[in-house]
């Protein structure tokens, strides 16, 4: 059974959103405070699916969870609710490791539709012989790295670098299109299940974080080309693409 | 906390820019004064001259910093409204889609229609004490004042209280220090006096933590006045915090003030009503963790 775990100081919300996710038949377990989240998810790593984390808790914040969690080596899917929606938050809390963020007042099909996006891209990683991309196996080597999608981990001269979720969904995606040029909205609908309601700088944040683990030189990459005004593309091996 | 940290960095920055250029301001004085002082006219000038300038350096960075403080405050109060408006408003809103949704059985509808219910009234709180603050901001008095009784203004606030935060008996207590015969009438405005009582009482039990003692006293002051003593054994007040906590906006920083919800607009609301109504309001503390004493003396209607 799908576990989730629910991190919210507000009694009302944290109940509400129990009833409703036990009713989608996944099964619930809540924390009032970053502290108590932090250490469930710590010493019993897999146990939870995904995380719905409130930003604005006593003590430790949303923000500083999920900082600590990525950091600890935990990559357990996160999605951030909060009543400070401003673009700058957003970003931060992707930024820091989130994987995808709504708004508070949210509305209740929405929350609910990209749990579900998050978990089947959970699954998709998990059984990586899957329809969508049957091409792609469950490991890609280019120029000396090695992504296993499946562990979220990228290799690189002996060196293991864990992935969230969304950064290795985001790679696949661009992978297995390998040379062509994949706009910003689509990745926004296949990653993130998303439409309009998301700033396409989401998409622009990932990318930066990928950067920074795949290239050598961040600031000049070679693999995860911008491709001006519409979006990126992936190139295994610098020179053989004009 | 990232928050503050910027904030000291700024302040920081713009103190040593202000001293650096105090300090250029002040040497060149000297180093004047040095070259010039066999000319006596010129001496003088320049003396005022560099005094006028100093002078200006050291307001205009003392003004600066004040800005930087009072933006803060300012953000930090935004921050405080937006969570405390948006949060019940995104419990109604979860709640109604999940009646409207789905098939809820109906102990489950009443409960949570009673939390909905708490939930309106937390926002309209939210709202009366910003729509309050914006009414009592200007220090005028009170128009068209009618004679209120403080012993039942205490009472009923007293009770509001305890259903709110769900008390049981004995926790908020009222005692009449009163002597024999006289009353606690006042001229002032009903809903502002209300207000100022709940505000006291709320931070009484709010600021309690997990043991809620707290006792309302109405006592004679002075000849002519009453005062509302609120008092509570929770977590006190340091020294320097004393005035502070009356500023608007201001909530003391820390760890268990995280834990209390607030916009920082209550005990300004209290001050500002208690001089619209020609009194005075202000807290007592032996310190952190000793408990508090929140004061509310007001003149009472002349004979």
């Amino acid at each position: 059974m799908t576990r989730l775990l629910v991190v919210e100081d507000e009694e009302h919300i944290a109940n509400g959103l129990k009833f409703n996710l036990e009713a989608e038949g996944y099964s619930v377990d809540t924390e009032e405070t970053g502290e108590a989240a932090l250490l469930r998810l710590t010493n019993e790593p897999n146990t939870i699916d995904l995380v719905l984390l409130d930003v604005m808790l006593p003590g430790l914040d949303g923000f500083e969870v999920v900082r600590r969690l990525r950091l600890a080596g935990s990559f357990v899917p996160v999605v951030m609710l909060t009543a400070r929606g401003e673009t700058d938050d957003v970003l931060r809390g992707f930024e820091l490791g989130a994987d995808d963020y709504l708004p508070k007042p949210f509305d209740l099909s929405i929350l609910l539709a990209r749990i579900q996006g998050i978990l089947r891209r959970k699954m998709w990683l998990e059984n990586s012989a899957t329809v969508d991309l049957p091409e792609l196996l469950d490991q890609y080597r280019f120029c000396g790295r090695q992504i296993d999608f499946s562990k979220q981990m990228m290799e690189r001269a002996g060196i293991e670098q864990p992935l969230t979720l969304t950064e290795t969904t985001l790679l696949r995606h661009l992978i297995s299109r390998e040379g062509q040029v994949v706009r910003r909205e689509v990745l926004l609908e296949e990653v993130w299940g998303v439409r309009q309601d998301t700033d396409t700088r989401t998409v622009d944040n990932f990318i930066s974080r990928l950067r920074r683990a795949i290239e050598d030189e961040p600031s000049n990459p070679r693999h995860l080309l911008t491709v001006r005004g519409v979006g990126y593309r992936f190139v295994a091996k610098p020179g053989d693409a004009s | 906390m990232v928050l503050s940290e910027m904030r000291r960095r700024k302040v920081l920055f713009v103190g040593l820019l202000g001293g650096l250029l105090i300090a250029v301001a002040l040497a060149l004085n000297i180093g004047w004064i040095v070259v010039n002082w066999r000319t006596g006219l010129w001496l003088l000038a320049g003396i005022i001259s560099f005094a006028v300038l100093i002078a200006g350096l050291v307001l205009n960075t003392a003004f600066l910093i004040r800005e930087i403080r009072t933006t803060e405050q300012h953000n930090a109060f935004i921050h405080a409204v937006t969570h405390e408006l948006k949060t019940p408003l995104a419990s109604i809103r979860l709640y109604l889609q999940t009646l409207h949704q789905r098939d809820v059985d109906p102990a489950r509808r009443k409960e949570f229609l009673e939390t909905m219910l708490a939930d309106s009234a937390r926002l309209q709180s939210t709202i009366d004490q910003v729509l309050l603050a914006g009414k009592t901001g200007a220090a005028t008095r009170v128009v068209n004042p009618t004679d209120i009784d403080l012993a039942e203004v205490v009472g009923e606030c007293v009770t509001v209280a305890g259903r709110r935060h769900h008390l049981i008996d004995g926790e908020v207590e009222v005692i009449d220090r009163l002597p024999e015969g006289e009353d606690a009438v006042v001229m002032g405005d009903r809903e502002e006096l209300q207000a100022a009582v709940t505000n006291l009482i709320d931070n009484a039990i709010k600021y309690s933590g997990e043991r809620v003692r707290v006792a309302v006293e109405l006592v004679k002051f002075g000849a002519r006045g009453v005062a509302i003593n609120v008092r509570d054994q929770g977590m006190g007040i340091t020294r320097d915090e004393l005035k502070r906590i009356f500023r608007r906006f201001y909530r003391i920083p820390g760890a268990l003030s995280a834990r209390v919800r607030g916009t920082g607009l209550g005990l300004s609301i209290v001050r500002a009503v208690a001089r619209r109504h020609g009194g005075r309001a202000y807290a007592e503390s032996e310190g952190a963790g000793k408990g508090s004493r929140f004061t509310l003396e007001l003149p009472r209607k002349p004979l």
